[in-house]
């Protein structure tokens, strides 16, 4: 049984966490459950739960504030439940912490608690919380580091202006770093294209995205872009234009 | 000087020789006056003693030992290399009976006294004559005749002093004449000379007409050329006219000065030949610009000339009459080859230029001329008495000097057509090019002025196009800005938590099978999410409208929190709430803030929210909304979020407020008033919204 507690400020939210989790995730016990940060955190000292289904926003603060007040227990697993991710959509997403949007579908409920459940059996590195905490705290966007996640339990962490450009790989992501190393993702190249799109990237073609600060040189005349790390790779015709602009705009 | 130490040793030795075999039965010529046979050659019965140095004084000289000396006679003009003082002594007897006058004639010599001896051994000066002492006119020719008259049977000594500075020496051949054999000799020497003259004074009369061509011509081109050209034909016109001194019995200019031809002797020829000649063909051939090597060449020697001339006046000055004469031969020789080097380059530097062939066959001419005198002096004088009398004119030399006259002239005719040619060219020129001028100034202003007008039009075209390109972007940007004041309208007031919480909790009661309040909640929702697309896409609403939207969404919210807020809509009963225009959803924004802070205040349980519309002025509308929570001011001081995450809603909703008064000049006016500020008993949040009436 994984011991769980319900952190939010409104009471149908925490029926209907708990409703379905009675339901569908029998694994899960819940133990407590807390209407605002100063309470939650209390209740996760008190009982010192596995895994955390944590609201973003409270009257008197945020989720982050619940995981930066319980930094000294043991650590936990946390799910954050939300009605808006866009706000902390990055902040979440690069350190790679389970979301669930509001209202919670079964799918996605049990995905994140089996994946949770799976950590919890492997005593997986809790690194990623740190992770989270470090983006949130630096805010910066350029400055966040990531979570790549490898397989299995394994992951990558790396600091995201250190990425060249992504590549399409075969139902991964291939990111190609500015020392020319490569990772794979376990996640689709749409999917980061999407996370990254209001970032400093650019996507040069149907399957590679480049950072607009690891280009040295566009050839528009031949359609190629050349990295600072020495790596050409070639545009396509209809982005150029933009690449352009977008390039002297970071300029 | 070696030649000269020798034959003077030569000299020597034969007049010592001679003292030894002299025939003492010559010693006195007897002669009958009367009876004379003709030309009677006096050589040997005259008695020589020379005087080298002129020591010996009147006295001296009858005492003085006189020999026979043949070799001191000559009857060509001679070479002697030094000047030459010598006393000549004539014993004569007359035989014959009537006391009848001779004639003694011994040359034309430079200085020459007659004497004769009295019975007391004194000298008595009979007549003093010579080509540097006589100035009188063309009678001192007879002054060289010398008379002896002798009574008859007696007997008389004379004596005749020459002194001949110059070193070539003329004829000395003693002769003696009666008066009708002197009378022949005379006519024959005028006849002899007349022919010299006659050439000369021809050659003059050509050169005075080169001169006046030269300045005339320089008159109307003053060019230097033309002035060298002209003093070096007066050089050589007042040399040849100086040449006429020395022409027995013919007349001349010169004679009350019978040293100034032996001062324009030598020098004239260098400052003719070499000194005008350099300068002139430097100005002539305009070396400066064509050869400028050959122009410094030619400046150096004329300059070095110069100075030769200068010394050779001095030596005459000095009576060394020999030295120019040798100086003159030096440079003659120094020169020969040189100036063929000079012909030779200026040739081949502007070989198709006409002025250097002028130039060149004129100095050639004169070159070949002076040399071919040279040869055939050569011959006749030997190696040194040519060089002696080179500058002497032949009729090769006057030939040559006439030539190079002719060419130079010739050339500087050629040298004015040129000038002139250069001159109508250059008019012509110039004429065409005023006129090239005029038609390219005509287009230029016809180019410049399509130019202006091509401009011009370019201009108009340019700002039409500049004004319409600016009202397209003032429009797009106006666009621009109202899309997105549009866009924020709805994203300010859809509160997307508030939607998906709302749903959340409709989830929650489907689960719990609450179907009643899961469809009244529903509906509720589904009527603020069609008025909330229905108002984003007007400006202006009814009061009524905005207050049902009000009711709505604060009745959702209620069911979200649990009744754990209260809410109140409180409207002045004079407003006509149908009639009534506001903003579409200018409140919401402030509600779901009241609504959000309203809840934080630990110690009121029950959020209180009291919405009030009052008509404060006939044309002023007020909208108060006032929470209990805990203000404004603490509730900013409560945010824990770091900055880069705080929420912007309600300077949207001020935002919001600024680009309605600029869209539509409504002047509504935003205050948030802080409770506590007023009253400390009190807490929680007014916002007062004045909305003016149209």
């Amino acid at each position: 049984m994984i011991k769980a507690v319900i952190i939010d400020d409104e009471r149908n939210s925490r029926d209907i966490i708990s409703l379905m989790l009675e339901k569908y995730c029998p694994n899960v016990q819940i133990a407590a459950t807390a209407s605002d940060c100063a309470g939650g955190i209390e209740t996760i000292r008190r009982h010192e739960p596995q895994l955390v289904f944590l609201d973003l926003e409270m009257p008197d603060g945020t989720g982050f504030d619940v995981l930066l007040g319980t930094q000294e227990i043991p650590p936990f697993e946390a799910v954050f439940v939300t009605a808006f991710e866009k706000k902390f959509l990055h902040t979440i997403r690069f350190s790679e912490v389970e979301i669930i949007l509001k209202p919670i579908d079964r799918e996605s409920l049990m995905a994140a608690v089996e994946k949770i459940a799976s950590r919890i059996e492997a005593q997986a590195s809790t690194y990623r919380y740190k992770v989270l905490l470090d983006n949130f705290n630096n805010g910066h966007n350029i400055n966040m580091d990531l979570v790549i996640p490898a397989g299995g339990n394994e992951e990558h962490i790396i600091s995201l202006n250190t990425i060249a450009f992504l590549e399409a790989g075969t139902e991964k992501c291939v990111f190609h770093l500015n020392d020319e190393q490569q990772l794979d993702a376990e996640r689709s190249f749409r999917y980061y294209t999407d996370l990254f799109s209001t970032l400093r990237f650019f996507q040069i073609n149907n399957h590679q995205m480049v950072q607009l600060s690891q280009i040295s040189q566009v050839d528009a005349e031949h359609n190629r872009v050349s990295l600072k790390n020495g790596v050409k790779l070639e545009v396509a015709e209809r982005r150029k234009k933009d690449l352009v602009s977008h390039w002297k705009q970071y300029k | 000087m070696t030649v000269n130490r020798i034959y003077l040793l030569f000299l020597f030795l034969c007049s010592s020789l001679n003292i030894f075999g002299s025939a003492p039965a010559n010693d006195t010529l007897a002669a009958d006056f009367s009876h004379l046979p003709s030309g009677i050659d006096l050589r040997p019965y005259l008695f020589s003693i020379e005087d080298k140095g002129e020591h010996l004084t009147l006295k001296q000289v009858p005492a003085a030992e006189f020999s026979h000396n043949y070799l001191i006679f000559h009857e060509q003009r001679k070479n002697i290399g030094k000047e030459h003082n010598c006393w000549l002594k004539l014993h004569v007897k007359n035989t014959g009976q009537s006391d009848s006058a001779l004639t003694f004639f011994a040359g034309w010599h430079d200085y020459m006294y007659w004497y004769i001896q009295d019975s007391s051994q004194q000298l008595h000066l009979l007549r003093q004559t010579g080509m540097m002492l006589d100035r009188d006119n063309v009678r001192r020719w007879e002054h060289y005749g010398f008379p002896i008259t002798v009574p008859p049977g007696q007997t008389r000594t004379f004596f005749l002093h020459i002194n001949n500075k110059i070193h070539n020496e003329n004829a000395l051949m003693p002769t003696l004449f009666n008066a009708l054999q002197y009378e022949g000799f005379r006519s024959s020497q005028l006849e002899f000379y007349r022919k010299e003259t006659v050439l000369v004074q021809v050659l003059l009369g050509m050169l005075l007409v080169c001169l006046a061509i030269a300045i005339i011509n320089y008159i109307q081109l003053p060019d230097r050329s033309y002035l060298y050209f002209a003093a070096y034909m007066l050089g050589l016109i007042l040399f040849f006219t100086l040449r006429l001194e020395s022409k027995p019995y013919q007349l001349s200019v010169f004679y009350r000065w019978p040293m100034l031809k032996y001062y324009w002797d030598v020098p004239a020829l260098l400052f003719c030949f070499y000194l005008m000649y350099l300068a002139f063909g430097n100005a002539f051939l305009n070396l400066q610009e064509r050869y400028p090597f050959m122009e410094k060449l030619f400046n150096y020697v004329a300059a070095f000339i110069g100075a030769i001339i200068l010394l050779c006046f001095y030596c005459i000055a000095m009576e060394q009459y020999h030295v120019p004469g040798m100086i003159y031969s030096y440079v003659y020789l120094a020169t020969l080859l040189p100036l063929l080097v000079v012909f030779a380059a200026l040739a081949r530097r502007s070989r198709h230029h006409p002025l250097v062939r002028f130039f060149l066959f004129g100095s050639l001419c004169f070159y070949i001329a002076c040399f071919g005198s040279f040869i055939m002096l050569v011959k006749p004088l030997g190696l040194i008495s040519a060089l002696g009398e080179l500058s002497a004119p032949s009729l090769l030399i006057i030939a040559g000097v006439l030539l190079q006259s002719m060419f130079f002239l010739a050339g500087l005719s050629y040298r004015n057509k040129l000038v002139h040619n250069e001159r109508t060219r250059t008019q012509e020129m110039l004429i065409k090019q005023l006129n090239k001028n005029k038609e390219l100034q005509r287009k230029l202003n016809e180019q410049l002025e399509e130019l202006v007008k091509e401009q011009t039009t370019e201009i108009l075209r340019k700002k039409q196009e500049l004004e319409e390109q600016r009202k397209i972007q003032l429009e797009t940007e106006y666009d621009k800005k109202l899309t997105e004041i549009e866009l924020k309208a709805i994203r300010a007031q859809i509160n997307p938590h508030f939607i998906f919480n709302c749903l959340n909790s409709i989830q929650l009661f489907v689960m719990q099978r609450d179907y009643e309040y899961a469809q009244k909640y529903l509906s509720d929702f589904s009527y603020l999410i069609r008025k909330t697309l229905d108002f984003s896409r007007r400006n202006f609403i009814s009061l009524a409208d905005e207050i049902a939207y009000l009711n709505t969404y604060l009745g959702l919210e209620k069911m979200r929190f649990e009744n754990k807020m209260e809410y109140e809509i409180v409207i002045d009963p004079v407003i006509a709430t149908a009639e009534l225009e506001v903003p579409a959803m200018l409140l919401q924004p402030y509600v779901e803030n009241a609504v959000k802070y309203g809840m934080t205040n630990s110690s009121q349980a029950i959020g209180r929210l009291l919405i009030q519309f009052n008509q404060v002025a006939p044309d002023m509308l007020e909208c108060l909304i006032e929470d209990n929570g805990i203000g404004i001011n603490r509730s900013k001081t409560l945010r824990t979020l770091p900055k880069h995450h705080q929420s912007s809603g309600m300077e949207i909703s001020f935002n919001r407020a600024e680009l309605l008064n600029k869209m539509y000049n409504t002047g509504i006016h935003i205050y948030v008033i802080d409770k506590s500020e007023n009253n400390n008993t009190e807490s929680g949040t007014i916002v007062r919204i004045l909305i003016p009436q149209l």
